[in-house]
Formats: structure tokens, C-alpha cells, sequence
């Protein structure tokens, strides 16, 4: 089992370097393709307010050490106040967001779009894979594998008594897939450094839920202490000065 | 706000290029980026860039901003005419956009047209409704006419919905006390130190509308945000030493009657003004003697 197959260079030049060089082009393909389509949303101003609600209530349980208590008191109330605190949310109105995500046909036609642009090139490129590279061995991992990983990695492979650490290029597109995120970065630029991983997990969110968000925000602030910082910093000044004077 | 070592940059950069040296385009950046209001050394080089045409068309889609940019700096310096020829290949070049709708509108506020510069902000406004920079700019106008209550209207619908722009609680802040509106300010600082815990600034703005405020409570509070402010700048305030000093005495004024708390204070008081000596030997030593006789009218009847 541990004899050592010799895989011809010519597999190397004509299958692993193509496939990589095509996934690639596909990816930049794909950037300019969805700055083209981008349909730019104008802001909701609902949903403006309440994200900066959220960052001044976060900027308030991360500082509230800070200021004195009767002022913290007085902002706690201000936020989580019964009936018109800023974060407080009537039950009833918690909206569904899935159902208003589709009632929206702007953001349907968006998440749509991006879906799009998505699973047509994984899917052609794949085919494509399955056609013309199958059957064969087309690397070998440098690392040994169990058994288990026999099905996942030696696909198009028939032979049973191969060890797992051949795998074809089935699994040499999926490691591409997975890893061009460093390459698109140097190509790119830092921010559009997306492969496939990441627009698949976009896919499977939904985007902002701004109910969710207040509520925990409210709960996290209801739950903070407030423990004036400030008297220590008395003694420390002392400390300083000391220093400084000595 | 600017860290030192990019205001060092810029500066060297600056005396490059006043110098002759070349390196224009790359100061012309940095002050975009770092949003310096430089603008008569903007408009300088800005201009002799775009008057050479070899030099502006290797700027490439970045001639824009440049011009964008000069247009600025030309109305701050009341250069309208440079202004409105910038505005002009602007707009050519862009006819229907918002961004040069603003810097139309902001050559109106220049020339002192209030009410036309005011309809254009509105009609810009509602196109798009969530613009801050034209939120800012309608309060900017109000400020410049004088009309500072309707400044603070402003600024507070802005902030009603912005509520997380520390800039504007800064701008709000300065406003009430310029009008005299401390207890307002000391909200605006709170939130200020909330957001931005660590900047020694703002503890010591809050210290010293606390101690404008007066009341024995407020004092003691304005006591411990000096000493936080020693603390956070490692004793080097002069300001802030002077405050402690100036508080211990009043707290001390405050309660003649009772004898509570009158030893624990006194360290730091002696601390202050001892390191307030020192630092004045080392930099001011002629008004030493000043300083002395400040500290001695202070000690003497605490």
C-alpha cells in the first residue's frame, strides 16, 4: 500500500495549472460582473437611525464607567425606557424580517442578482471539471488521510486499493475554491478579497435584522453595573504627580 | 483628529513643495485623507497643477477630485471666481451629479446668497435625505449668520438621527457654551467621553463646565476629572494642575463649616502645585514669581 505512484508532469501542466489559472479568471470575471450590476440601494432612513441608536448604546455600556452615575442612570432610562425608549420594541412589532425581505422587491431582485452570480460559474466550472478531468490521479496530498476521506477526494477514481493520498482533480478544484481568497487580495485589492466561502455564507444570511439587534442591545444595558471609575483616578493622579515631582 | 506622526508628514511634506521640491499630488492626498484645512497652500499647488495640462492629464480620473478639492480651498479663501471656473468643468463633465449640486450650493453660501444657498440645500436634501454632509453644511450656515440658536436646532435634528457622530456632539458642545448653556454642554461632553473614553481632551472640557457650574457636588466631580486627566496625560497639563488647584480651594471655600474631608484633598492640591512650579522653572521662569503668589493666595485660605 505505501508503493509510491509516479504521476506524469504533463498532468501537472495540462490539469492542476489551467484549472487554477481558469478559477481565477473566472473570479475577477465575477468582481467586474457584479460592480457592473450593482444596483446602488438608497438607504433606508429607519434603518439608518436605528444602527446609529445601536452604536451609541454599545458606545454607552463600553464608557459607562466613566461618566457619573446620575448621568448613566438618566441615559439607561432614556434607552430602555417602557414606553418610548429608543431601544425598547413592542412585541407586536417585531418584524418578520424574512417576510419583509420579500415583500421588498428591490432587495428580492438584489439577493437574486448576487445569488446568481454566484452558483453560474460554480456550477459551469464544475461540469466542466467533471468532463474533462475525470478519472484519473491528478495529485497527491503530502499528508496521509483515512479511509473515510476515500469518497470525497478519489471521486472519478474506480481503483480501490489506491492509496487516499491520490486524489483527483475533482478535489483540486474544491482546494481552489476554498483558497484563492489571498490570491484575489494581492489582485483586487484588500476589500474585494471574496471567494467562493464568503458568498456563500451572504447567501445563507439574510441581512440586517434590526430588531434583534436593539433587544440585545437593550439587554446588555440593562444588565451593566454602573462602578464610577472615577475616584481612583484621583489617587493615580497623586501617583503620577509624585513621580513627576520627586 | 490627527496623530502626530501624520501630522509630521504632513508638514514635511509641506515644506517640500514650498520649497520646490516636487511631491504636490502626494501632500494634496494626505491633506484630502486627513481632512486639514490647509487651504490656501491647497489652492496654491492645486492650481499650479491643474494649469499645467501635462501634469493634470497624468493624474488621470483623480483630476476630479483635484478639482473638487480646489474648489474648496478657493472658497474658503474667497477665490469665488477660481471657485466657480472649478465648478464649471465640473459640472461639464458631470452634469447631473449631487456632488457638485453641494459644491454649487456651497458656492452660494460663499458669495453670502443665505436664502438661495438655503433652497439648494433643501432640494438636495430631498433627493436624499440621509446626506450628513449637507445636514452639517445647513447648521455650518446657520453658525456662519450668527443665528446660533438655529444652529443648535439644526445640529440637534441632525443628531436626532446621526446619534453616533462625535464631531457634531463636539461642534453642539462648543456652541452651548458659547452661549452660556453649561448644563447642556456637560451633556455633550459626557457623551463625548463615552464614546471616546480616553482622550484626555474631553475630560478636561467636562471638568471645566463642571467647575463653571459651581455647587459643592459639581466641584468634587470637576476635582476628579482633572485628576483624571493628570492621569491620562501623565502630569503634564498644565491646565488640568491649575484646575485642581483652583477646586480643592473652592471645595474648600464651600465647606468652611463642616471638617470632613479637609486632609485627603490637601496632598493633591500640594502635589499640583508643587509640579506646577517645576514645570514653570523649566519653561516660564519669568513668570514664576506670578505663579507664586497665585499659589500662595490659594493655600493660604484653603
Amino acid at each position: 500500500m505505501a508503493e509510491d505512484l509516479v504521476l506524469d508532469t504533463a498532468i501537472r501542466d495540462w490539469v492542476l495549472i489551467p484549472l487554477s489559472v481558469v478559477m481565477v479568471l473566472i473570479g475577477v470575471l465575477r468582481y467586474f460582473v457584479s460592480k457592473l450590476m450593482r444596483s446602488s440601494q438608497s438607504p433606508d432612513a429607519k434603518i439608518v437611525k436605528e444602527g446609529q441608536i445601536i452604536i451609541r448604546a454599545r458606545n454607552l455600556r463600553a464608557g459607562a464607567n466613566f461618566i457619573p452615575p446620575k448621568s448613566f442612570r438618566a441615559r439607561r432610562v432614556y434607552f430602555s425606557n417602557e414606553e418610548n425608549g429608543l431601544l425598547y420594541v413592542p412585541k407586536g412589532q417585531a418584524q418578520n424580517a424574512q417576510a419583509q425581505m420579500f415583500s421588498d422587491p428591490n432587495m428580492a431582485m438584489d439577493m437574486m442578482k448576487k445569488n446568481l452570480s454566484m452558483i453560474i460559474p460554480q456550477t459551469l466550472t464544475f461540469a466542466w471539471v467533471n468532463f474533462f478531468f475525470s478519472g484519473f490521479v491528478a495529485a497527491k496530498i503530502p499528508f496521509p488521510l483515512t479511509q473515510r476521506f476515500r469518497s470525497m477526494l478519489q471521486n472519478g477514481i474506480d481503483l480501490s486499493t489506491v492509496d487516499v493520498s491520490y486524489v483527483s482533480s475533482r478535489s483540486w478544484y474544491f482546494l481552489n475554491l476554498f483558497g484563492l481568497r489571498g490570491l484575489f487580495s494581492l489582485i483586487l485589492g484588500e476589500e474585494n478579497a471574496m471567494d467562493d466561502t464568503q458568498r456563500m455564507m451572504q447567501m445563507s444570511g439574510f441581512g440586517f435584522d434590526p430588531t434583534k439587534g436593539l433587544s440585545a442591545e437593550k439587554d446588555g444595558l440593562d444588565i451593566v453595573q454602573h462602578e464610577w471609575a472615577l475616584p481612583k483616578f484621583e489617587q493615580r493622579a497623586e501617583a503620577v504627580l509624585r513621580k513627576l515631582v520627586s | 483628529m490627527v496623530s502626530k506622526t501624520e501630522e509630521a508628514q504632513v508638514n514635511r511634506l509641506e515644506n517640500q513643495v514650498d520649497n520646490g521640491g516636487g511631491g504636490a499630488w502626494e501632500y494634496l492626498c494626505l491633506v484630502r485623507t486627513l481632512k486639514l484645512r490647509r487651504s490656501d497652500k491647497v489652492l496654491k499647488h492645486g492650481l499650479s497643477i491643474l494649469n499645467d495640462p501635462k501634469k493634470r492629464s497624468s493624474l488621470g480620473p483623480d483630476e476630479w477630485t483635484l478639482y473638487e478639492q480646489v474648489a474648496i480651498a478657493a472658497m474658503d479663501c474667497q477665490c469665488l471666481d477660481v471657485a466657480k471656473d472649478c465648478i464649471k468643468v465640473l459640472q461639464k463633465r458631470f452634469p447631473d451629479s449631487k456632488r457638485v449640486g453641494k459644491l454649487e450650493a456651497m458656492l452660494l453660501e460663499a458669495k453670502g446668497s443665505w436664502v438661495e444657498a438655503e433652497k439648494a440645500y433643501t432640494s438636495l436634501l430631498e433627493d436624499n435625505p440621509l446626506d450628513q454632509v449637507i445636514h452639517k453644511r445647513r447648521s455650518a450656515m446657520a453658525k456662519a449668520q450668527g443665528n446660533t440658536s438655529g444652529a443648535i436646532e439644526w445640529l440637534n435634528k441632525y443628531l436626532e438621527i446621526f446619534m453616533a457622530d462625535h464631531d457634531a456632539w463636539r461642534e453642539l458642545a462648543e456652541i452651548y457654551v458659547s452661549l452660556q448653556m453649561y448644563k447642556q454642554a456637560a451633556f455633550c461632553y459626557e457623551e463625548l467621553i463615552l464614546s471616546q473614553p480616553t482622550t484626555p481632551l474631553y475630560h478636561l472640557a467636562y471638568a471645566d463646565v463642571l467647575y463653571t457650574l459651581g455647587g459643592l457636588e459639581n466641584l468634587q466631580t470637576a476635582k476628579k476629572y482633572y485628576a483624571s486627566t493628570i492621569d491620562l496625560t501623565g502630569g503634564k497639563n498644565t491646565r488640568a494642575l491649575l484646575g485642581i488647584c483652583l477646586c480643592t480651594f473652592s471645595i474648600g471655600e464651600l465647606t468652611k463649616g463642616r471638617n470632613k474631608e479637609g486632609k485627603e484633598s490637601s496632598d493633591l492640591q500640594c502635589l499640583a502645585a508643587a509640579a506646577l512650579e517645576k514645570d514653570y522653572k523649566q519653561r516660564a521662569p519669568t513668570k514664576l514669581a506670578l505663579l507664586n503668589s497665585t499659589l500662595k493666595s490659594l493655600k493660604l485660605s484653603s
